[in-house]
């Protein structure tokens, strides 16, 4: 998350919207995110019902499989990253910002 | 005598048993990942989750509006 804080100003300028996901509690994420200084909205899907939804669950850590999405502004999914790929984000940065300058 | 026994039985057992262990954390290391569901030219599956204040944040909020980068991360306090 914290690599997504670092991009946080490129991504706000190319009109996007970033939403952390994990199944932890409200609590620990919120202590989390004043830790690490993360300003966009880290949401807790306590019980993990978005994340099975997604095919995300992992029943070995009883927690989500680590993910990226890009969403559209139609809400069709354009980019995907999984695993250690999804750490940096710099991939998703770059393609908001060209379907920025490209209008889509 | 039959103290000088014990040292190997018991080593035994303890080698027996990590051993064991290492079967169960290897097979567990095989084990697969789980296979997304939502994938690229997906509709994404709309959400109503709460951020760390308690509010109720959507997907459908930014439809129309904005992109949104949608990060699953694994644990709080860990790397990611």
């Amino acid at each position: 998350m914290q690599n997504f804080q670092q991009n946080l100003a490129k991504l706000e300028a190319a009109d996007t919207q970033v939403l952390g996901v994990s199944m932890d509690s409200m609590f620990s994420n919120n202590a989390w995110a004043e830790k690490i200084g993360v300003t966009f909205p880290l949401l807790s899907d306590w019980g993990g019902e978005v994340t099975k939804e997604y095919g995300l669950y992992n029943p070995q850590y009883k927690a989500a499989r680590r993910v990226n999405y890009l969403i559209d502004k139609e809400g069709k999914v354009v980019e995907m990253q999984l695993d250690n790929e999804a750490i940096d984000p710099t991939k998703i940065v770059t393609l908001c910002e060209r379907r920025k300058t490209s209008g889509d | 005598m039959r103290r000088g026994l014990w040292v190997p039985v018991f080593g035994m057992i303890v080698l027996g048993g990590l051993a064991s262990l290492d079967r169960v954390w290897g097979q567990e290391k095989k084990e697969a990942m789980p296979e997304p569901t939502v994938k690229v030219g997906d509709m994404a599956p709309d959400f109503t989750l709460r951020d760390t204040h308690g509010k109720q944040v959507s997907l459908h909020d930014f439809r129309g509006k904005k992109s949104v980068a949608l990060a699953f991360y694994i644990f709080a306090f860990t790397g990611g």
